[in-house]
C-alpha cells in the first residue's frame, strides 16, 4: 500500500509537484498522467527515496519515505525503471543484470538462473556479452525493465516503460505488467500513452504540478462529460433536429450523416423514451450505442483547459 | 557499511575500465613510459661515461673458507684503474679511480677509490671515500666517509671532493623516485573522473541509487576502483624501475642496492597517501562538473601538493630522506582525512542526482 499525503517538491523557485495525494492499494496498477514537466518523474523519484520531499509525507507499507532508517528497506522492496535506461554501455546485457542482482544480494546460482531465463525470454541470450551500447533503444529498454525486476520487487515503478518500444514489444510489456499485477505486485506507471493507461491502469491520476483528478479511467470520463448516445437510422428528415429538442432531457443534439448524436442525462431511463418518440415519428432505428469518452478526451479537457 | 557492496561496485568499474581504451591505456602505458623509458633516458648517458671495460672478472663472492689464507702473498703489482667491482674478492692489486661495492679487499693499494659495504684488510689507502666499511690492519690518508670501523688501523680523514657521479647520483635517484609519486597522483584523475562523471553522463546513477546500496558503500566502491588500479600501476612501475636501475647501473656505479629505505618508505607511505588525495580530489571535482575532460583538468590542479613536492625535489630544495618522506606522507595523510570527510558530506543521493548534471 502506497499512501501520499500532501507530497510536495520544489527545486528552488520551481514547484515540481505540490500537495500530491494518492492511495494505491496492493495489487493495483496506478497511472500517473500529465504533460511534460508535470512532476511525474519527480514524484517517482521521491517514492524511490532518491530525493527528499520538501513537504508532506508518503508511506510504502509502514515505511516512510524521506526517513533515513526506512530508505534502505524501501529501496529493497521497489524496482525502478528510470526515464533513461542508464545501462553500462560498454558491458554486456548479462553483466548489466548481474551487477544489480549482486547488489540486491541474490545468491549466485539463483542469479545465473534468473538472468538466463530473462535474457532467453527477451531473445538476447545469444548476445548476452555484446556491449549493450550497440543495442537498439527498445532492446536497451527491455534490459532496463528486466533490471528493475531482477529482485522480484513488491512495488514496481515504471517511468514511461513503453516509450521507445515498437507496438509488439509495447504489447509484450503491457501483458507482462498485467501478469505482474496478477502475481500481486503493485505497479506505478508514468506514461503519456493514454490508450495504454486506459487499458491497463486500475486508477489514474492526472497531474500538472498538483493533482488534477484521480479515478478509474471510466469514472473520470463519466464525471466529466454528459453521456452521449448515437442512434443510427435509415433516413433522418431535416426537421428532426428541431423537433427532438422539445424533449427536455436532451441537452444537445447533432446530426452526423445518418447518425443522430444526443447528450442525455441518463441513457438507462432516457433511451426507451427517445426510441418510442422516434418510432412515433415513423422513423426506423437501426442501432443505438453509447459513445464512450476516451481517456484522451478527459486528459485534453482537464489538462489543456481546466488544469491551467 | 557492507564492504561486499563496495566490492561489487568496484568490480563493475574495473570491468568497465577493461573496455575503455583511455583508461586501460593509461594504466598500462604510464608505468612503462615513466618507470622504464624515463629512467633509461636519464641514466644511460651517464653510465656510458663510466668506463665499461673490466680487466678481469671474479663473479660472485667467494666462500669465506675459500679465501686465500696467505694474506702476504707477493704483490702482483697489477694496477686497475677506472673501473668498478661488486661482490668480488680483490687481493694484491693497485686500485685507482675505482668503485668497489660489497667487496673484500686484501693487501691492496687504494687511491682515489670509493668503497661501499666492504671490508679492507692489510691495505694502504689514499684520497678515498669509504661508506659502511670495516678497515683492519691498514693505514690511510686523505680519507672521507661514513660508518667506518677501523680495527688496528691508522686512518687520517680529511674532506675529499666526492666524484661527480657520487654527487649527482642521489639527486637523480630522487628524481626517479618522484616518478613513483607522480604516477599514483595522476592516474586517478583519469580513472576516478571517468568512473563518476561517466556514470553521471550515462544516467546510470539513478537506477543504481534506487538499489539498497548506501551512499557510503558507493563512495567506497568508487574510491577503491580508482585507488587499486592506480597503485597497481605504480607498483608495476616501481618494480620495473628498480630492477632496471640496478641491472643497468650496478655494474658501473657503486651504490647501495635499490630499493633503499627512502624508496621503500615512499612507495609504502607517500605513494598511497598521494594516490588517495588525488582520488578524493577527483570525487569532489566530479561532483561539480559533468564533462570528463574538464574534471580531469581540474583534478590536475588539486594534486598541487604533489607538484609542490616535485618542484622542491627537482630544484634541489628538498632532499628525499626517510624523515622527509614521513613529513610529506603525514601532510598528505592529513589532507586525505579532510578531503574524505568533505567528499562524504557531498556524496549523497539527492545532490548526485539533482545537482550533478
Ligand atoms: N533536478 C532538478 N532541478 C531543478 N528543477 C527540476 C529538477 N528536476 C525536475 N525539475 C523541474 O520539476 C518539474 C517537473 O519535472 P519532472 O521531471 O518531474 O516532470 P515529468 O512530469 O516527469 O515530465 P516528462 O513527462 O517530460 O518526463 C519541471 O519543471 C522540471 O524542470
Ligand atoms: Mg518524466
Amino acid at each position: 500500500m502506497i499512501v501520499c499525503e500532501g507530497l510536495t517538491k520544489t527545486f528552488g523557485s520551481i514547484t515540481a509537484i505540490q500537495d500530491f495525494n494518492i492511495e494505491i492499494p496492493d495489487g493495483r496498477i496506478f497511472g500517473l498522467l500529465g504533460p511534460n514537466g508535470a512532476g511525474k518523474t519527480t514524484t517517482m523519484r521521491m517514492l524511490s527515496c532518491l530525493i527528499q520531499p520538501t513537504a508532506g509525507s508518503a508511506h510504502i507499507d509502514s515505511y516512510e519515505i524521506g526517513k533515513k532508517e526506512d530508505a534502505q528497506k524501501i529501496r529493497g522492496m521497489i524496482g525502478l525503471l528510470p526515464e533513461v535506461p542508464g545501462l553500462y554501455e560498454t558491458l554486456g546485457a548479462y553483466k548489466n543484470l548481474d551487477y544489480y542482482a549482486q547488489l540486491y544480494g541474490i545468491p549466485k546460482t539463483q542469479r545465473e538462473e534468473s538472468i538466463k531465463t530473462t535474457l532467453t525470454n527477451l531473445g538476447l541470450w545469444d548476445r548476452r556479452n555484446e556491449p549493450v551500447g550497440g543495442f537498439s533503444k527498445g532492446m536497451k529498454q527491455k534490459i532496463a525493465i528486466a533490471r528493475a525486476l531482477i529482485h522480484d520487487p513488491k512495488y514496481i515503478f515504471l517511468d514511461e516503460p513503453t516509450a521507445s518500444l515498437d507496438p509488439a514489444a509495447a504489447k509484450m510489456v503491457r501483458e507482462y505488467i498485467l501478469e505482474l499485477k496478477s502475481q500481486g505486485d503493485t505497479i506505478l506507471i508514468n506514461t503519456h500513452n493514454l490508450s495504454e493507461a486506459e487499458r491497463i491502469c486500475d486508477t489514474v491520476a492526472l497531474v500538472k504540478n498538483r493533482t488534477v483528478k484521480v479515478g478509474s479511467p471510466k469514472e473520470l470520463a463519466r464525471g466529466l462529460f454528459a453521456r452521449t448516445i448515437s442512434i443510427t437510422m435509415q433516413k433522418i428528415p431535416p426537421s428532426l433536429l428541431k423537433d427532438i429538442s422539445s424533449l427536455d432531457f436532451i441537452s444537445q443534439a447533432q446530426v452526423n450523416g445518418n447518425q443522430l448524436v444526443l447528450n442525455v442525462r441518463n441513457p438507462e431511463e432516457d433511451n426507451p423514451q427517445v426510441i418510442s418518440w422516434l418510432m412515433k415519428q415513423g422513423l426506423q432505428v437501426q442501432f443505438v450505442t453509447e459513445e464512450e469518452h476516451s481517456l484522451e478526451d478527459v486528459y485534453l479537457k482537464l489538462i489543456e483547459e481546466g488544469g491551467r | 557499511m557492507r564492504w561486499r557492496n563496495a566490492w561489487i561496485v568496484m568490480r563493475k568499474d574495473l570491468d568497465e575500465f577493461k573496455k575503455q581504451k583511455l583508461v586501460i591505456g593509461s594504466i598500462i602505458a604510464m608505468p612503462i613510459v615513466l618507470g622504464v623509458v624515463l629512467p633509461l633516458v636519464m641514466f644511460v648517458p651517464m653510465v656510458t661515461i663510466v668506463p665499461l671495460e673490466r680487466p678481469w672478472d671474479v663473479d660472485g663472492l667467494l666462500e669465506i673458507g675459500a679465501l686465500p689464507d696467505d694474506a702476504r702473498a707477493p704483490w702482483t703489482n697489477q694496477t686497475m684503474e677506472n673501473t668498478s667491482f661488486r661482490s668480488t674478492v680483490i687481493s694484491h692489486k693497485i686500485l685507482k679511480n675505482t668503485h668497489l661495492n660489497n667487496c673484500i679487499i686484501l693487501s691492496c693499494v687504494l687511491d682515489n677509490t670509493t668503497v661501499v659495504d666492504s671490508t679492507i684488510q692489510n691495505s694502504s689507502l689514499s684520497s678515498s671515500f669509504l661508506n659502511n666499511v670495516t678497515v683492519i690492519r691498514s693505514e690511510g690518508t686523505g680519507l672521507d666517509g661514513r660508518y667506518v670501523l677501523a680495527v688496528s688501523s691508522n686512518l687520517a680523514f680529511t674532506k675529499t671532493k666526492p666524484s661527480e657521479i657520487d654527487q649527482v647520483l642521489p639527486l637523480m635517484f630522487n628524481m626517479v623516485l618522484m616518478i613513483f609519486i607522480i604516477i599514483p597522483a595522476t592516474l586517478p584523475t583519469i580513472i576516478a573522473t571517468y568512473s563518476i562523471v561517466g556514470e553521471k553522463n550515462n544516467r546510470s546513477l539513478e537506477p543504481l541509487l534506487a538499489t539498497p546500496t548506501t551512499d557510503g558503500e558507493l563512495l567506497a566502491g568508487k574510491i577503491f576502483s580508482a585507488f587499486i588500479p592506480s597503485m597497481a600501476s605504480t607498483l608495476l612501475a616501481f618494480t620495473l624501475g628498480v630492477v632496471l636501475l640496478d641491472v643497468v647501473l650496478i655494474p658501473k656505479v657503486a651504490y647501495p642496492l635499490l630499493p633503499n629505505l627512502t624508496w621503500i618508505l615512499s612507495i609504502l607511505l607517500l605513494a598511497p597517501t598521494a594516490c588517495l588525495m588525488s582520488v578524493l580530489a577527483c570525487v569532489l571535482v566530479s561532483s561539480k562538473v559533468s564533462d570528463v575532460r574538464a574534471a580531469q583538468q581540474l583534478g590536475g590542479f588539486i594534486v598541487m601538493p604533489v607538484v609542490v613536492l616535485m618542484l622542491g625535489v627537482l630544484s634541489g630544495f628538498i632532499f628525499l630522506s626517510p624523515v622527509m618522506i614521513f613529513v610529506f606522507a603525514g601532510l598528505y595523510g592529513c589532507l586525505d582525512i579532510g578531503l574524505f570527510y568533505f567528499a562524504k558530506a557531498i556524496f549523497n543521493r539527492e545532490t548526485i542526482l539533482t545537482k550533478w548534471t
